[in-house]
């Protein structure tokens, strides 16, 4: 709800023109009234509609600058022809109108030219610049009649004004590191497959790695579902990323590097998050070192997603790309409390991105670390990992804890029960199986829609074909040993069912249903932990309930001057796209703060999370302007005999024809949304 | 599911291929969409919006340039709204456009003047502030901002087409621009093709920039006389002055569906300027019938080929063509296990491709057909292109996925690994097989320096591939061992899914190769040089004992790397004597040199057709309707393959024949505007290992010869091995393009 004087947004029609502010109709949407802490906002207007929160604001100003910033923002125009004279037409009859030496004849230009724009632009950006600025016409025509028939300037067309503006798009919302996907989905369609990975890299320089294992939230935001189905938008993004290493070009940099500006970070960590951190403040001209505990950099990403989904050798290229900015990398060494007090001399500041490495436990009876058999899900998936990526061998400590007849992960024979339901047990189940396991189980507490929407429609398909069996409804009871070693479990089965009251049904156990499985082995990876110990006590950084470092979610610094953090150390085990949007964040924050000691967001940042409070998707929207029923395309999936018992990639993606085709659905749905402060 | 879409547009009922868009569909049935960005030959620009049409139950319009139908689908082309919101988008691109079409280049055949008129934009009634863009100098090229409508064609074929990838789009709403991609001024081989594309003139040639209206220019439909590929062009000549001879304007090509490179399009002058010369011809007519040799260059057309095999059967002279009977050889032993004359592939193959070994060559400079192919493959088909060669090309880079580079000299290895790999599971003969078992892997790694691994991940990228070719360069045809090397190519396209180019060396390679009986050259006394060296040079360059017509003005025919037989026709007069009145004078019966045409030998897979009956156009939806494909002709199967020669070692300097962008032949060398760099290029490494460095003037001994030349160093070059151009200083056609040199240091006194 927002406190509006008048608005057209979403279709809504608020006027309040002539009440008295205690009278004043609020409107149904989050609304970005307030600016930041320190600002209101006067007016906010996008492709929706306008909303002015004051009533002194110069509509005719307000709709000029609006055309203005389709000029400016041209990055995301000037690509056809009704858009790019349509929109400078708009500003420049609208800048005639507010000097106050328009006419009539003016006023019906603007509407034969924004009909125009609406009707034939190439993308939303032009379909929807003209929507607000005729809002505006319609409703304030007195104010516009009045400059034409004085001849005067509009009310505050000479005082200095700030206006703020972004350029957004549904998918580019959704999506935690913001990438630019039109952008990037138009290099591929216009065959500019290095237009294409800059486009990526801006926010994202992880383009490889999120063009095959992103779980896309953007789709779920793609307004194409209105019309037909969403496009493939992460498999586009693998196009330009592998274009970089088929040519053997040297990397893409979205940006020039900064000269070196003599400040020093350190980074905890060299997953996603502590990469992306590092990437970007390097481009700032910021000396970089990140710190790594495992002797492999990537984080979980290299030890925890198996090579079939995401092969090591293209990781690699997004890691090298991240060094190739000019990061210091430093392996094999875990930072310590001493250390961290003393970085914060010898560095001027500090991003933790130590992610969540602890796996939780499954709560059962007799749970209990000592018994052999029972294998936390990131120690499994690290020595099957490093053994089939960098061919380290699992050392004797571990093969007799896990009883393994070889100085790898070799399962030959063994019943193996996973519990879980997300995209890490999902990596357990599959693996299991490539390491020759006799029988895979997969227990999950709820249904098969569930793990889909909790992991991938293919995800859940691929392991189903592998010969992942799963038990829905069920829970492990207890582990029942022999000597500690895990003979079998004991698996609740459960139903849901409604309360009699209506409402959420709910899991119930079904007394008497209880069961006995026989395994080997046991792997937990129904959640992770943040290993957290080797941050000084005396800090005293504050946590969330849940065993995280707190931030207030938008600038990523900890409660302590300096240390910041991100990915899944601060937010819980959460998806590499989280964690790269996290700390493309935090580093941008870091950068400022490197320079002026002072914590503030751009506002652009401000801007993008106002939009993603308004939530710029919306799934009722009705299309126009394109053909539906066109179907998206699906890239070819290794057949199931001949994945199964190696590391080969699943997902074979595109093939050229099947990029485009892809590419050509996209309806670049571009917006701009601008705030008088 | 069906590979069909049936749908309606205007209530007739059509049907769309898979991945065909609307647009397609409807020019192929006749219907007409107007358009102002769209271009055929690449991805849609979208940028003018002008094909909208209206699809029934479909909310506002729908583009039809990036839209393929839906089954059932009902398409309307033509209605009031349409028709309005068309109208808008030409006032649109009118506004503020300059109003000086009496001068523009383009006045005439400009698509702006065209839709404008056709629309009935007549008036502005609007208009934005004027932005004063000074025009650009790029060379060869020059832009106007103010005239160009951001169309982005010539951005799509320079990147999807060609290759270079040279120019941008800078994005700016009304203020966005063409600009050099990269780079302060442009830097791209200057084919010229975002000229041809054009729709107005924003950019133009600078040489003929307001040196002619287009409605003044005949156009004389003709074929590129530079390298094998085959391209067809138009000559515009126009007579330049009162009493002035027919000069050539300029050149234009059908850019809709084929395109060209800066030498077709930029070096058309080559004409012999010569005048007729009565005691030379006497004295040409004796020198031919005393001759013990003539001695040719494969920089004829078929019907001269064929006269000098009637002079060879009635004086019993001999006839030396190397680089022909090269290509001749190579061709025979690919005959002798593949039991056809021809080669599989063609141009339209290399673009369809998404899987190719290019190997043996420089074929960016080349030939520039050949890479344009590439090139188009690599982007619409994301073909992985192995290129191998002992020497990176930097132009190549963004085509190729993989450079396997191998040691100078061993072709016939690097062969035998790469058959070795694609026919591991094919269906050999025992004997073949053997040939295979027997091989020294060891060895052979070793010595091309090609590992197991690069061929392993040759393979692997090849995996996916639907549409597999190999691609022969000049470096295998003039090897020592190409008959072998031929062979294995046969193995190749004969037992795999692989297709099979050769490029012939020349523009009329190919056709010499099949039409002339060739004897090997051989250092006599007596020879006529018809285009080459000689005791009395009968040639269409300066300095011959007698004149005959260049390429572009004579009739004829050539045999393309497509085996495409292509008329040609006359741009220029030639006053002089031609081969065909020595014939006459011979007593040797023709009339006419193209009453030849129609002989050429039906066992070289020729037809007897009439010159005059051969078409020498592109169809209205690309289809080639130029000369005719030769038919495909048997022979007898009884080669064997030879087990491997020793690999040979280059050490030291080693250069290499190879011309920079634009240049061929002395007929290029002799064009205006065309660069002429005669430098001998090579990398820094390259000036360490010869102890010289940029600038210096050098002397380079190879074989038996020696030549003079500055050397420049080159940044793009990696290695030690240096360019050296031919294009100034021919090199016997024939030989192997590697040669072991010694390069010593001139010290100006």
């Amino acid at each position: 709800m927002s406190k509006v004087y008048f608005s057209t947004w979403n279709g809504e029609l608020i006027n309040n023109i002539g009440k008295p502010e205690h009278e004043w109709e609020e409107s149904a949407y989050n609304l970005p009234a307030q600016y930041d802490d320190h600002r209101d906002s006067k007016a906010f207007i996008g492709w929706d509609g306008v909303s002015l929160f004051n009533a002194d604001v110069d509509v005719i100003r307000l709709a000029m600058e609006y055309a203005a910033q389709y000029q400016e923002y041209s990055e995301a125009c000037g690509r056809c022809a009704p858009g790019r004279w349509g929109g400078r037409i708009l500003y420049d009859l609208l800048d005639k109108i507010a000097r106050g030496e328009g006419s009539v004849a003016d006023l019906d230009h603007l509407k034969e030219v924004g009909k125009s724009m609406q009707l034939t632009s190439k993308c939303e950006i032009g379909k929807t610049v003209p929507n607000p600025i005729i809002d505006l016409m319609v409703h304030f025509e007195g104010e516009f009649m009045a400059c034409i028939n004085e001849q005067k300037a509009s009310k505050h067309y000479n005082d200095s004004i700030g206006y703020i503006a972004k350029i957004t798009a549904p998918c580019t919302d959704a999506c935690p590191a913001h990438v630019d996907i039109p952008a990037y989905i138009e290099g591929v369609r216009d065959l500019r497959f290095d237009d294409s990975l800059e486009a990526t890299r801006q926010t994202m320089p992880l383009a490889h790695v999120c063009g095959r294992v992103c779980p896309h939230p953007c789709e779920d935001a793609c307004r194409r579902t209105n019309l037909d189905e969403p496009i493939a938008i992460m498999a586009l993004k693998r196009l330009g990323a592998d274009w970089e290493t088929d040519h053997g070009y040297d990397f893409f940099h979205p940006m020039e590097k900064k000269s070196m500006s003599g400040k020093r970070v350190a980074v905890v960590g060299a997953g996603p998050a502590g990469l992306t951190t590092a990437y970007y403040l390097a481009a700032e001209g910021v000396a970089v070192d990140v710190y790594e505990e495992l002797p492999v950099l990537g984080g979980e990403v290299t030890v925890g997603v198996p090579q079939y989904r995401m092969p090591w050798e293209k990781y690699l290229q997004d890691i090298e790309c991240v060094r190739d900015m000019g990061v210091n990398f430093i392996l094999n060494h875990r930072v310590s409390a001493d250390e961290m007090r003393e970085f914060e001399t010898s560095y001027d500041a500090t991003m933790i991105a130590s992610g969540t490495r602890i796996s939780k436990k499954v709560y059962c009876d007799n749970e209990r670390a000592e018994i052999k058999g029972y294998w936390g899900a990131i120690d499994f998936l690290d020595w099957v990992n490093l053994y089939e990526k960098f061919d380290i061998k699992t050392p004797q400590r571990v093969q007799e804890q896990q009883m393994l007849p070889t100085d790898y992960v070799n399962l030959t024979g063994k019943t193996v029960a996973c519990v879980g339901g997300g995209f890490t047990s999902m990596d357990v189940v599959r693996c299991a199986i490539r390491a020759g396991a006799k029988k895979v189980v997969m227990i999950y507490r709820r249904d098969e829609q569930t793990i889909i929407r909790n992991t991938t429609y293919e995800e859940y398909h691929e392991a189903v074909e592998e010969g992942v069996e799963f038990y829905f409804h069920s829970a492990v009871a207890e582990m029942k040993d022999e000597n500690n070693v895990l003979k079998s479990l004991i698996i609740d089965k459960f139903e849901l069912v409604p309360p009699a009251d209506g409402g959420r049904a709910e899991l119930v156990k079904i007394e008497g249903a209880s069961y006995e499985l026989e395994v080997d082995y046991l792997v937990p990876a129904v959640s992770q932990a943040a290993d957290l110990k080797f941050i000084p006590s005396e800090w005293e950084l504050e946590m969330t309930s849940w065993g995280t470092l707190k931030t207030n979610g938008k600038d990523y610094m900890t409660s302590r001057k300096g240390i910041f953090a991100s990915g899944d150390c601060e937010y819980g085990p959460m998806t590499i796209v989280n964690a790269v949007g996290q700390a493309k964040r935090g580093a941008s924050v870091m950068a400022r703060y490197l320079q002026n000691g002072e914590i503030t967001l751009s506002d652009d940042e401000i801007m993008e999370d106002h939009l993603r409070k308004l939530k710029v998707y919306n799934k009722k929207e009705k299309i126009s302007g394109w053909l539906p029923g066109l179907a998206r395309q699906h890239s070819e999936v290794l057949d199931v005999d001949i994945r199964k018992f190696n590391n080969m990639e699943v997902n074979l993606g595109f093939t050229q024809d099947e990029a485009m085709s892809e590419a050509d659905r996209c309806m670049r749905c571009y917006y701009i949304a601008m705030v008088q402060a | 599911m069906s590979n069909f879409i049936e749908f309606k547009i205007n209530g007739t009922s059509v049907e769309a291929k898979k991945g065909e868009t609307i647009l397609q569909v409807a020019r192929k049935n006749g219907i007409y969409i107007p358009t102002m960005c769209y271009i055929s030959k690449t991805t849609p620009c979208a940028s003018c919006r002008m094909c909208v049409v209206e699809a029934e139950g479909v909310n506002g319009f729908v583009l039809s340039c990036n839209t393929p139908p839906v089954a059932g689908l009902n398409v309307q082309t033509n209605s009031e709204t349409l028709e309005l919101e068309r109208t808008n988008i030409m006032k649109l691109y009118d506004v503020n456009h300059p109003l000086e079409c009496g001068v523009c280049d383009k006045s005439g055949e400009c698509d702006l003047q065209n839709k404008t008129l056709e629309f009935g934009v007549a008036t502005q009634n609007f208009t934005t502030r004027e932005q004063h863009r000074p025009v650009e100098h790029w060379g060869l090229i020059n832009y106007d901002p103010a005239l160009c409508i951001m169309c982005e064609k010539c951005v799509h074929v320079c990147n999807e087409v060609i290759g270079d990838d040279a120019i941008d789009v800078k994005f700016g709403g009304y203020s966005s621009t063409i600009i050099p991609k990269n780079s302060e001024t442009l830097d791209c081989t200057f084919c010229g093709e975002c000229i041809a594309v054009c729709p107005v003139g924003a950019l133009v040639s600078s040489n003929f920039q307001y040196s002619a209206n287009a409605w003044e220019l005949s156009r004389v439909p003709a074929t590129c006389a530079h390298c094998s590929g085959g391209c067809s062009l138009e000559y515009e000549t126009k007579y330049a002055g009162i009493n002035g001879a027919n000069e050539i304007y300029r050149v234009k090509n059908n850019f809709e569906f084929t395109s060209l490179c800066g030498a077709g399009r930029f070096g058309y002058d080559f004409e012999n300027r010569a005048l007729r010369d009565e005691a030379a011809f006497e004295k040409a007519v004796e020198a031919v019938k005393n001759a013990k040799a003539i001695r040719f260059s494969s920089m004829i057309t078929n019907e001269e080929a064929y006269m000098l095999g009637e002079l060879k059967e009635n004086f019993g002279l001999k006839l030396f063509n190397e680089d022909a009977r090269m290509f001749q050889e190579f061709m025979g032993a690919y005959s002798s296990i593949s039991g056809k004359k021809h080669y599989s592939g063609s141009l339209d193959a290399i673009k369809q491709a998404d899987a190719v070994i290019m190997i043996g060559s420089r074929i960016a400079t080349d030939n520039p057909a050949v890479r344009y192919a590439l090139t188009t493959a690599s982007r619409h088909r994301g073909a992985k292109i192995v290129y191998a060669h002992p020497l990176e090309d930097a132009l190549m880079q963004n085509t190729i996925t993989q450079f396997m580079k191998y040691e100078v000299g061993t072709e016939e290895g690097v062969m035998a690994l790469l058959a070795n790999a694609i026919l591991k599971d094919a269906d050999l003969s025992e004997q073949e097989r053997a040939f295979f078992d027997d091989l020294d892997f060891g060895y052979l790694d070793a010595e091309c320096n090609v590992g197991a691994e690069e061929i392993a991940f040759m393979m692997q990228s090849f995996k996916r591939a639907k549409n597999r070719l190999l691609i022969i360069g000049n470096d295998l045809i003039a090897h020592e061992r190409s008959y072998n090397i031929a062979k294995l190519a046969a193995m190749i396209e004969k037992y795999s899914d692989f297709s099979l180019v050769v490029v012939p060396n020349e523009v009329n390679t190919l056709g010499v190769s099949l039409i002339s009986s060739l004897d090997k050259d051989e250092m006599i006394e007596n020879v006529v040089g018809y285009n080459a060296e000689g005791d009395f040079v009968i040639s269409s360059l300066s300095d011959a004992d007698m004149a005959i017509p260049a390429l572009n003005q004579q009739e004829g025919t050539f045999v393309s790397i497509d085996n495409r037989v292509l008329p040609t026709n006359v741009a220029v007069g030639f006053e002089g004597h031609t081969l065909n009145d020595i014939l006459l004078a011979c007593g040797i019966r023709h009339y006419n040199t193209i009453d030849c045409t129609k002989e050429l030998s039906c066992f070289a897979g020729f037809k007897a057709y009439e010159f005059d009956t051969l078409e020498n156009y592109i169809c209205a939806h690309g289809e080639d309707n130029r000369g005719y494909l030769l038919d495909e002709v048997s022979c007898e199967a009884d080669g064997v393959l030879e087990s491997l020669s020793d690999m040979p070692e280059f050490n030291g300097t080693v250069i290499y024949h190879s011309n920079p962008v634009l240049q061929f032949n002395a007929y290029t060398a002799k064009t205006k505007q065309l660069e002429k760099d005669t430098t001998l290029r090579g990398s820094a490494q390259f000036a360490a290992a010869a102890r010289i460095s940029d600038g210096d003037t050098i002397e380079i001994s190879y074989g038996s010869c020696s030549i003079t030349r500055e050397f420049k160093l080159d940044n793009d070059l990696k290695g030690t091995i240096a360019l050296n151009p031919t294009f100034d200083n021919a090199v016997d056609a024939g030989r192997y393009r590697f040669e072991k040199s010694k390069i010593v240091r001139v010290v100006h006194e």
